[in-house]
């Protein structure tokens, strides 16, 4: 029965239709599911095997934004019912994001963010166009362990290097980690500005992640 | 030059043109630009909220109407050379690629300057290529300000036409100060145009501050504009060819209108690609995918007005196999749909990444597509019947006058191997990319283009050290870029 309503929640994640996630968080909370167990034991799992899917080009990356927004859907009916009983989902770690000013593309990091969300990290998106200092700014006031920053121009990636700087100078790091995306920015790149990681997609960038927060 | 394929019919077209035109009443665009606001407004648009105008079908047809239906660009001594009309076709290369792969090592690495010199030597040598882009983005000057040494060294090194590309509206205004003082003043190359500037828009409904100050720039200097919006199927436009190409053809009608109303008649060239779609496994922005190939050709002939058009690029890391697949692909559906000025050959890794051995490769494609598609002729002289009758059944051609007379007239490969097994094997026995990275050796170090004056050369420097000297004083971040 329990195996059951679990496949359930971890199909609705593979499918993406946050309708359904929602539906099936619902009818783990009737049935009395722990909430932390559903999303452990149910959703989690659904994200893993899509994510699987992904890497191995079977699913398109909009598959894998519904994923993430089901996922969203999920916590969000559980969520409630967590803080009274006073748990809650282990969060990775704090990521503070944006598009660097200059620059407003916002799909890259938008998906980013969806992901990194649907994976357990907190995240605060800062949208586009983020000046310099808002990145240092919002990292020390929420304890960020991250800070990702997205350009997608060859004259935007130079504010990439003036966040790293200044995180530096501010003296957030090496305990805040910085880490680089964006069509023109490469492994080579985030090296030279001593940025901590550099993902070519949304699941690298997850990965990159949840390994520098475990490090 | 005759087009053979259309890939859409004429009802098709006019469904998208309608389409575009509802697009444009319905839902409007942006224009981030006071006096773009200020024409529509004034000729009858209605601007909804602050910057955002709906604009009425006839606003459209009227500056249909008005438009020049052909654009011919001139080389740099005032010919005319590239008629942009009717199933015309002209090949040249992209711009602004991040990295070049070096045909001296096979080595991707960053470009310099000396890269953008010889990639704009090679295009003046290669006799299929007609216009120059600059290739390369030089990573050893000020990235602000890369466009003027771009633009010097392309004025330097070929008589053929420049496609210009430039990140913000004053880059654009010094190339076109250079370009004049190359002409002879502002009314001879406009009467003699031989450069025009590519212009990229965020996307077919949101027309960015930069696109639309040079729309208005070079229509009011009555110079060709190339006025392209963006639309990526599946990020910010629909994932299907039509849905895409309608959105961004919405963007360019919005463009034409604007244009039409800062001067009547400035002429306009069309983008010839576009209902393109991200890779949605990879996010990568794929340049010679199958699906949109020839739609956006069809639709501005459907309008009669020249166009910009993409072939030659793929996809590829290295020239290999894939490389000259899709490159030749590309470039003869570009020929065979009349794609007026084709560009991007020598592009790989989607763009990021530019290679003058693939250059090469696509020049000798260029000539194989030049013949494969020239009429032939059916004459007395061709026919020979006089001949057939003369040699008989037990003779040859060989010997004869007409044989030598006319066996030029057929196309001979420069990289294409024809040899036999050991001719090959004696001549070293090389790959395709091989050869070519050897052709642009050779070039390199035989061909040289005629010089400017020095009167002309200083001119020009001066405009490369007022922008150098310009952006040293202001260090405030610039808003534009590439679109990688």
């Amino acid at each position: 029965m329990r195996e059951e309503q679990f496949n359930t929640m971890g199909q609705s994640i593979v499918d993406g239709t946050p309708e359904s996630a929602r539906k099936a968080a619902s009818k783990a909370l009737e049935l009395g599911i722990d909430p932390l167990e559903a999303i452990k034991r149910g959703f989690v799992p659904g994200l893993n095997r899509i994510g699987e899917q992904f890497n191995r080009g079977e699913v398109f990356l909009p598959d894998l934004v519904m994923a993430g927004e089901a996922m969203k859907a999920a916590v969000a009916v559980l969520e409630p019912e967590m803080q009274k009983r006073g748990t809650q989902r282990e969060v990775l770690g704090k990521v503070v994001l944006g598009t660097v000013k200059g620059d407003i593309h916002e799909i890259g990091k938008s998906l980013v963010s969806t992901l990194l969300t649907a994976s357990g990290f907190q995240v605060f998106d800062l949208g586009v166009n983020v000046p310099i200092e808002l990145f240092v700014e919002k990292a020390r006031e929420l304890q960020a362990d991250l800070v990702g920053v997205s350009a997608l121009l060859t004259t935007t990636m130079q504010g990439q290097k003036s966040v790293v700087e200044a995180l530096d100078r501010n003296g957030l790091r090496p305990r805040v980690k910085v880490i680089v995306g964006g069509a023109p920015v490469t492994r080579d790149w985030a090296e030279k500005i001593g940025a901590d990681g550099y993902g070519q997609d949304a699941m690298a960038a997850v990965a990159l992640a949840k390994s520098l927060v475990h490090k | 030059m005759k087009s053979v394929w259309a890939r859409l019919t004429p009802e098709q077209c006019q469904q998208l043109h309608n389409a575009s035109l509802e697009i444009l009443e319905r839902t409007g665009v942006r224009l981030f630009n006071d006096e773009a606001l200020a024409l529509v407004r004034k000729a009858g648009a209605k601007v909804v909220e602050g910057n955002h105008v709906r604009i009425p079908a006839c606003l459209v047809e009227q500056a249909l109407s008005t438009v020049p239906k052909s654009v011919t660009l001139h080389d740099r001594n005032g010919r005319p050379v590239m008629p942009l009309e009717g199933n015309n076709y002209f090949f040249g290369p992209g711009s602004d690629c991040l990295n070049i792969v070096d045909h001296r090592s096979g080595k991707r690495r960053k470009p310099v300057l000396q890269d953008v010199v010889e990639a704009i030597r090679v295009c003046d040598a290669l006799d299929e290529i007609d216009f120059v882009m600059s290739m390369f983005l030089p990573s050893d000057v000020r990235q602000e300000i890369a466009d003027r040494y771009q633009m010097e060294i392309m004025l330097h090194n070929t008589i053929k036409p420049i496609v210009l590309v430039t990140y913000e509206t004053s880059g654009c205004v010094d190339a076109i100060e250079m370009a004049e003082a190359v002409a002879g003043g502002a009314n001879a190359l406009r009467e003699r145009p031989f450069v025009t500037c590519y212009i990229n828009v965020t996307t077919g409904l949101l027309h960015n501050a930069d696109a639309l100050e040079k729309l208005l720039f070079l229509a009011e200097k009555g110079l060709p504009a190339l006025y392209i919006p963006v639309v990526s199927g599946g990020t910010t436009g629909p994932i299907t060819v039509a849905g895409g190409l309608a959105l961004s053809n919405a963007g360019v009608l919005a463009g034409l209108v604007i244009s039409q109303l800062k001067r009547e008649g400035a002429p306009l060239v069309v983008p010839g690609f576009g209902g393109d779609a991200l890779d949605m496994r990879t996010m990568v922005d794929p340049y010679c995918g199958p699906d949109p190939r020839g739609t956006a050709q069809a639709l501005a002939h459907f309008y009669h007005l020249p166009m910009f058009s993409l072939g030659g690029a793929s996809e590829s890391k290295l020239v290999d196999q894939q490389a000259g697949i899709e490159a030749a692909l590309d470039m003869l559906i570009a020929a065979l749909s009349g794609g007026h000025i084709v560009h991007d050959c020598g592009y790989l890794e989607s763009g990021l990444t530019g290679s003058l051995a693939q250059l090469a490769v696509c020049n000798e494609v260029a000539g194989w597509i030049r013949h494969a598609c020239h009429p032939v002729e059916v004459s007395a002289e061709t026919l020979a019947l006089y001949l057939i009758d003369q040699v008989g059944p037990d003779g040859q051609f060989l010997k004869l006058p007409h044989t030598r007379s006319h066996m030029r007239e057929r196309w001979y490969p420069e990289l294409f191997d024809r040899c036999t097994y050991s001719g090959w094997l004696d001549g070293g026995g090389k790959t395709l990319g091989e050869r070519a990275a050897e052709q642009v050796s050779r070039i390199l170090t035989s061909h040289h283009c005629e010089s400017l004056s020095p009167t002309v050369a200083e001119s020009i420097r001066q405009v490369v050290l007022r922008a150098e000297a310009a952006s040293c004083e202001s260090p405030t971040p610039v808003t534009g870029g590439r679109y990688a």
